[in-house]
């Protein structure tokens, strides 16, 4: 259980800034303390047990579907990292506690440091994969937030962005990497990952996961040539550079191979990839260190180095890697911690970075010096730090292994090569800033800082001394149990500092004078390299980064073109060849039933629907013709309801033809009568070629379809008609019964389509054309009298033919759908005779209310059943006798017809009124107030949000 | 009976019906649009539990028996679309009263909601294949009024690639629905499953199969058929945009999952290819639609596209575990995106515009906004603990099952062009400082034009920006429960005959449920078949 609250507690950590901010920054960091010194105190009780070689674990499932379980543990390998992670993160605190100005919202950089700690210590104690994965993730947050922290600063926006999106790229690689790795193991647990190392090694997807496990591994850990996000992570505030580079984040990825170690590690490929990226990386690093003149960018590249060097040990493999890696993880955290920490109070109290600005220091900053000093020694590895010490050990196994084979002599050579750009650039941090004279003022005059901002750099490095000095005594126990964890049996060693004269330590000598030499001439290595052009990393990620959003700003461009015809096109063209495919697997397309006999009727029917079909696509350009050669393939559609014994739908069909026709008429009248020729012949050909493959395939389909034979329930629906609708007439059955939820939602669709066209025509403003197409000026006789008395002779008759219609609904052809469009059609006649105005004094409601009944009176004669406890819809019928008429049948469904019979009046003539209403004066009343709102609305808008 | 299946389609129609009476009573609409919510969200919710219990929930309309009259059926996955659908619309309904302008209130922008929804959840509980049509029409009318609202340009030139191109879809739908009739002569879902299994494979299947994908495809917004998406989106007032994003294409991917399943489960082997790579260019080309944009919306709009193939993906994989990923990412996606636009509105109200190059500052002077972006859009990009990791997790764990290692290795890389896009956002609008030229509008401040609004508008504007953050960090930390019902969804989808049983009765199983006559019938012609072919 204290397992689970060492991770928990540093999580808990984050809300104690977020509470205690108001109450002061001294307040506020002691209490944000407060929970990982406990953290740290915790881990360190577990060290008795861990010594007793007792297994810690901590484990309750999280989420088994996926294998994911909160499980923890506590090894050698997880003490050394919690303890240099809460260790140093509390040190952090302190030195952050000074370091941030005044005004700087301290509450939250603390919070998010907490958020960082915990998942680094997260990473360290997992004892699954994918929980693991998850605070891996974690970090690359923390981090960005962190990074980003003087967000108004470009810089640290852009720093803050590449290693999210490097690191991230990294975790996505992790992710699949570890999924396969748990795949080939069988397991996400950590302990059967690690116990089943030769399972791994013989899968043939090892390859793969390795490749994505180093992915994430080196670009976290900063290795090359993914190393190029950590100098400009510089523009973070330094204390969090120096957390990020000593205890968390790049050792993440160092973690994770050490971790892995016993899992993957034991191939060829691993020591040669490994190795290899380590030692490029460490004397990259190490030579940029040298060339940097800002304070920081120097410590960074000698982190890039560091890592560099430990990863080539991890790559090396040998026990005795392992543990000089491990050695040096915990050395360099230290040195490197101080050190930027030292870099942060010269920073802050000189007020730059830069080392030409920087010089003799020693004089006012006599302490600082001394502790820098004395850091950067540990860094270049002057004997009695403990930097020495495993620099040393890296020189003794660089010479041991046999890793490159025939070339193994590159090794120790390059591993030298490191060690004298290490002292070099060590040399050069200290004797520029403290030693030599200024060359310009620093923008601050310097002096000490508070002593407690530079206690943490004095604890750090009395450390560093001290583990120098005495090994045996402060790192062995450490170590061993770390070692063991990695190794996975108890490693006998003996630290000390002297081995005697060896050919390590003559490496180090010569690295020592060579490098003093190096520091000595530097001025004319720099003078030399400057001649090439150097390569400022996020200016490449960034042109990268820009130039694929143009490629994709293109690409998009080419697909789309931002052109209706051109979506369309696709459209088909991509319904086309999906379908296509399926199509010729059709082995047979003339069914079963084969064809029905033809006759002349059928035949020119046919004719006369495909010569429609082809005239209004040829004639589009005069409208008024196309529009009529539309109205002929409707007129057939309804002679092949009718000639197909669908008297119902053929009604159907007529009626709105004809509202459709004069409706599409109306809008006509505002537009021109011809329009212009759009296409080019090309674009003509194409287009015929795409609608012509595209009719074949739907008729073939049909034709395919049509002479098989299926079993329909349309006979049940003929069957049941009368003894369960009540009805003869099957249509209207299957309308407002069977299939009545339908009907309901089409008439849901009818009435929204009015209010469309009420919203659309509400704001136009069109003029009335002058004349027709050719020129002919309307007649000024707007109202034929002819015309005008037949309608009104005609209205009460077609209303009383509707009533008629919609009353023998349920028994005869007819209904409430095709009753409402003779109504409708009644009142459109009315209106275009008499005009808009006379209309709208006689009938002076608003119709989109009668709409909205019809779907109200619909919906509720279908809940009505559930009173009775039927479901939805459920139709009742009865029939009654009254004296004089005789037995007569009331149906519910009646009821729900007249909800359609109402809604297709309401939409029809909400659409035709405000059509009417478009040209005359007789706009909504609200229309003018409406119109200056409107106008006030949109010029403001562009200022104004909405 | 079990009105729970009916009233989440019911509901939201007469709320449309009772706010369209009031035409005029402009508090009695902005009541509807909370209080008819509010009823939506409680009968989801008791139909999630009725499913959760029962695992179906039908009911048949006018009582008519299975194959004939509509079945209205919830399964788990309908009743967590249901849900969620209540929720976003509920926070859809408080959003809007602040964000609403005047134009719209009057021209019924609520009612029109109200029938959006009732169409949404039509489809998601219908279990007719015509009745799903009707729904989609209902949708696209109410979808389609409702981006004309504001009557702009640019609204009307958006909307009428939309209807275009929508009404399209709904051609090839109708017209592969009255083919499949004419195939196997019913229109219940369950039944031409049924009777599926029994058709003979000619070919015709597939094409039918293939016609439901283009024209789902197209309301989904899969590559290429995705156009209309990112040109219509952006265009609306911002609630709307946000509605839509939730919504409309996470329908077509339903309709998907649904038919893919159910009717041509057979089928699959041979679409599994086409689905799969639909799926790997929808991430692709949407995520790269969205690096190039610098305005807010249309960033938004482009990702839509890419994490439906997301969900595609997870239906092209076609295991339990990828179709459970696949429906994860549909509901996280549903709060997510959401939730990108509507903070979107409130980042337009306070700084005047969608222009990322133009807005900043936000990150200081609005920190909680900035946390709840945060959430969202780093949700969005699939980063732990998020409830879009899971998501992702899940489906990227799917695909290394079945090895699809390209899909697989580019569902991840296009997360990862999702954070850098995110990120984009981030740092323009929250971490830059706010660029001279932006003259914050004066609603900014309360002092303004309609200052005497804004507090209490603002306050709306945040309400379900908030909970739908917290929402989505939920979905993450309790993503064990939720992955729980997902696998149940999985369960059921790919093992459909609890299903058909539901609908059918438990004899379906055994034998077809047409009438015996027809059953007796049923045999002759195809032994003749069998003869007559030469």
């Amino acid at each position: 259980m204290t397992l689970l609250w060492i991770a928990l507690l540093p999580l808990l950590g984050v809300l104690v800034p977020a509470l205690t901010a108001q109450r002061g920054r001294s307040f506020c960091s002691l209490a944000t303390a407060v929970l990982p010194a406990t953290a740290l105190v915790m881990t360190l009780l577990n060290v008795p047990a861990l010594l007793d070689g007792e297994q810690l674990r901590f484990s309750v499932t999280w989420m088994p579907e996926l294998a994911l379980d909160l499980a923890f543990r506590l090894d050698g390998l997880s003490l050394l990292f919690n303890l240099l992670i809460l260790g140093i993160g509390l040190l952090i605190i302190l030195y952050a506690h000074y370091y941030l100005a005044k005004d700087e919202p301290f509450g939250r950089f603390y919070a998010f440091l907490m958020l960082f700690m915990a998942s680094m210590v997260g990473i360290s104690m997992s004892d699954n994969l994918i929980l693991l994965w998850l605070f891996w993730e974690l970090t690359s947050l923390s981090s960005f937030l962190l990074i980003g922290y003087w967000s108004y600063r470009s810089d640290a926006r852009k720093g803050a962005r590449m290693a999210l999106t490097v690191t991230g790229a990294g975790g996505l690689a992790l992710l699949a990497g570890l999924l396969l790795l748990g795949d080939m193991a069988g397991s996400f647990n950590m302990g059967d990952v690690l116990a089943s190392g030769d399972v791994i090694l013989a899968d043939p997807r090892y390859p793969l996961m390795l490749g994505l496990v180093l992915l994430g591994a080196f670009t976290k850990s900063a290795q090359f040539p993914f190393h190029f996000w950590l100098p400009h992570a510089m523009a973070a505030p330094t204390p969090v550079s120096a957390y990020l580079h000593s205890a968390t984040m790049v050792k993440a990825g160092i973690f994770l191979m050490a971790r892995l170690h016993p899992a993957i590690a034991g191939s060829e490929l691993w020591s040669v990839v490994v190795s290899l990226v380590g030692i490029v990386t460490m004397l990259y690093g190490a030579w940029f260190a040298l060339m940097k003149t800002d304070l920081k960018g120097i410590l960074a590249f000698s982190t890039v180095s560091h890592l560099g060097l430990i990863t080539v040990l991890l790559g090396i493999g040998s026990p005795m890697a392992i543990l000089a890696a491990l050695f040096h993880i915990l050395n360099h955290a230290t040195f490197k911690a101080a050190l930027f920490m030292s870099a942060g109070i010269i920073d802050h109290e000189t007020g730059t970075r830069e080392l030409k600005q920087l010089g003799g220091l020693k004089k006012a900053m006599p302490v600082t010096a001394l502790l820098t000093t004395l850091a950067a020694a540990a860094m270049a590895g002057v004997p009695l730090f403990n930097g020495f010490l495993s620099k040393e050990m890296f020189f003794t196994e660089s010479l041991a292994t046999p890793v490159l084979g025939g070339v193994s002599w590159l090794l120790p050579a390059l591993a030298t090569l490191g060690g004298i750009l290490s002292v070099a650039y060590s040399l050069r941090l200290v004797h520029a800033v403290f030693f030599k004279p200024a060359r310009e003022e620093p923008p601050k005059t310097p002096h000490e800082p508070p002593h407690l901002m530079r206690l943490p750099v004095e604890i750090l490095v009395v450390l560093c001394v001290v583990v120098g000095l005495f090994p045996a005594f402060m790192a062995t126990g450490l170590l061993e149990l770390a070692s063991e964890a990695v190794i996975g049996s108890p490693l006998d060693f003996h630290l000390a500092i002297w081995h005697g004269v060896n050919l390590p330590l003559i490496m180090s000598l010569l690295a020592f004078v060579v490098g003093i030499a190096l520091y000595w001439r530097h001025g004319n290595v720099r003078r030399f390299t400057q001649q090439f052009a150097g390569i400022d990393a996020r200016r490449v990620f960034e042109r990268i980064l820009i130039s694929i959003g143009y490629r994709s700003e293109q690409l998009i461009a080419a697909l789309e073109g931002n052109s209706l015809q051109r979506y369309v096109g696709w459209l088909w063209l991509a319904a086309l060849v999906m379908g296509g495919i399926g199509l010729v697997q059709i082995t047979d397309l003339t069914g079963a039933a084969g064809n029905q006999p033809l006759d002349g009727i059928l035949i020119l029917g046919a004719v006369m629907l495909m010569f429609g079909g082809v005239a209004t696509a040829a004639t589009h350009r005069y409208r008024l013709i196309s529009l009529l050669m539309l109205s002929v393939v409707g007129l057939f559609v309804a002679l092949t309801f009718a000639r197909f014994s669908a008297p119902d739908l053929a009604l159907t069909q007529l009626s709105v033809e004809v509202v459709t026709m004069i409706l599409l008429m109306l809008a006509l009248f505002f537009l021109p009568q011809k329009t212009p020729r759009e296409s080019s012949p090309l674009r003509n050909v194409r287009d015929m070629l795409l609608a012509g493959t595209l009719g074949l395939v739907i008729a073939s389909l049909n034709y395919a379809v049509m002479t098989r034979d299926t079993l329909s329930i349309s006979s049940f629906f003929v069957e049941n008609s009368k003894p369960g609708g009540g009805g003869y007439n099957v249509v209207n059955v299957i309308l407002v019964d069977f299939r009545g939820f339908d009907t309901l939602g089409e008439i849901t669709v009818l009435a929204i389509a009015g209010l469309a066209i009420f919203k659309l025509l509400n704001r136009l403003r069109l003029f009335m054309p002058h004349s027709d197409g050719e020129g002919r000026v309307w007649s000024p006789d707007r109202y034929p009298a002819v015309l005008t008395s037949i309608s009104m002779t005609l209205l009460p008759l077609a209303l009383l033919v509707s009533a008629f219609i919609f009353l023998r609904g349920h028994n005869q052809p007819g209904g409430g759908f095709i009753a409402g469009l003779i109504t409708a059609v009644a009142l459109i006649l009315l209106y275009m005779a008499r005009g808009v105005a006379w209309a709208q004094e006689r009938l002076d409601f608003p119709f989109q209310p009668v709409a909205v009944i019809g779907v109200a009176v619909a919906t509720l004669t279908g809940l009505g059943s559930w009173l009775f406890g039927h479901p939805f819809l459920t139709s009742a019928f009865g029939y009654f006798s009254l004296p004089l008429i005789g037995t007569f049948e009331l149906a519910t469904a009646l009821l729900f017809d007249l909800g359609v019979y109402l809604a297709v009046v309401g939409a029809t003539l909400m659409i035709l009124a405000n059509l009417g209403k478009v040209t005359t004066a007789h706009r909504p009343v609200t229309e003018t107030s409406g119109k200056d709102t409107d106008a006030a609305a949109a010029t403001s808008s562009a200022k104004e949000p909405r | 009976m079990r009105p729970e299946v009916a009233l989440p389609v019911l509901l939201p129609l007469l709320s449309g019906a009772i706010s369209l009476l009031f035409w005029r009573s402009r508090p009695m609409q902005r009541f509807m649009a909370v209080a008819g919510n509010v009823a939506l969200l409680i009968v989801s919710l008791w139909l999630f539990v009725s499913t959760l219990s029962d695992g179906y929930v039908t009911m048949q309309m006018g009582s008519w028996p299975a194959p004939f009259g509509i079945t209205l059926i919830a399964d788990l996955l309908s009743a967590v679309m249901v849900l969620m659908t209540a929720i976003i619309g509920l926070a859809m309904g408080i959003y809007s009263l602040a964000t609403t302008g005047r134009g719209h209130e009057k021209f019924g922008y609520y009612p029109l909601m109200h029938l959006l929804l009732a169409g949404v959840t039509g489809a998601f509980l219908t279990g007719d294949i015509f009745n799903l049509y009707v729904w989609f029409e209902v949708m696209l009318v109410a979808s389609f009024a409702l981006l004309i609202l504001g009557g702009e340009r640019a609204q009307m030139e958006g909307a009428i690639k939309y209807v275009t191109l929508n009404l399209l879809a709904s051609v090839i739908f109708l017209t592969a629905v009255g083919l499949l009739y004419g195939m196997v002569g019913t229109l219940n879902m369950a039944d031409i499953a049924l009777r599926m299994d029994e058709a003979e494979h000619t070919g015709m299947v597939e094409v039918l199969a293939v016609m439901f994908m283009v024209a789902f495809g197209i309301k989904a917004a899969a590559f290429p058929l995705f156009f209309w998406l990112p040109a219509s989106y952006h265009t609306p007032p911002v609630a709307v945009s946000a509605l839509f994003a939730g919504l409309l294409t996470k329908v077509g991917v339903y309709a998907m999952f649904r038919v893919f399943t159910l009717i041509f489960d057979q089928t699959m082997g041979y679409l599994q290819d086409i689905m799969l790579w639909g799926a790997v260019f929808t991430m692709v080309t949407g995520v790269l639609g969205a690096a190039a944009q610098y305005e807010f919306r249309r960033i938004l709009s482009f990702h839509i596209v890419s994490q439906i193939g997301y969900m595609i993906l997870g239906l092209a994989l076609y295991t339990p575990l990828a179709i459970a990923g696949g429906v994860f990412a549909i509901v996280h996606n549903m709060v997510v995106k959401t939730n990108l636009f509507l903070i979107s509105g409130i980042t337009h109200r306070l700084q005047g515009t969608y222009q990322l190059k133009k807005m900043g500052g936000l990150y200081r002077e609005r920190p909680w906004l900035a946390i709840a972006f945060f959430i969202s859009a780093f949700s969005l990009a699939g980063v732990p603990p998020l409830s879009g990791f899971f998501a992702k997790f899940v489906i990227v764990r799917a695909g290394l099952e079945v090895e699809a290692y390209v899909a697989t290795g580019i569902a991840l890389a296009v997360g990862l062009m999702t954070l850098y896009s995110m990120v984009k956002i981030w740092n323009e609008i929250f971490w830059k400082s706010l660029p001279e030229d932006n003259l914050v509008p004066e609603t900014a401040t309360p002092t303004g034009d309609d200052g005497r609004l804004l507090k209490p508008s603002l306050w709306m504007m945040y309400l379900p920006v908030m909970v739908l953050a917290l929402s989505s960090l939920l979905i993450g930390v309790f993503a064990e429960p939720i992955m729980w019902v997902m696998t149940g969804i999985g369960d059921q989808l790919l093992e459909p005959r609890g299903y058909i049983e539901a609908v059918l009765g438990a004899s379906a199983s055994a034998e077809d449920v047409l009438l015996d006559s027809a059953v007796a019938t049923d045999e002759e012609p195809k032994a003749d078949a069998g003869e007559e072919l030469p």
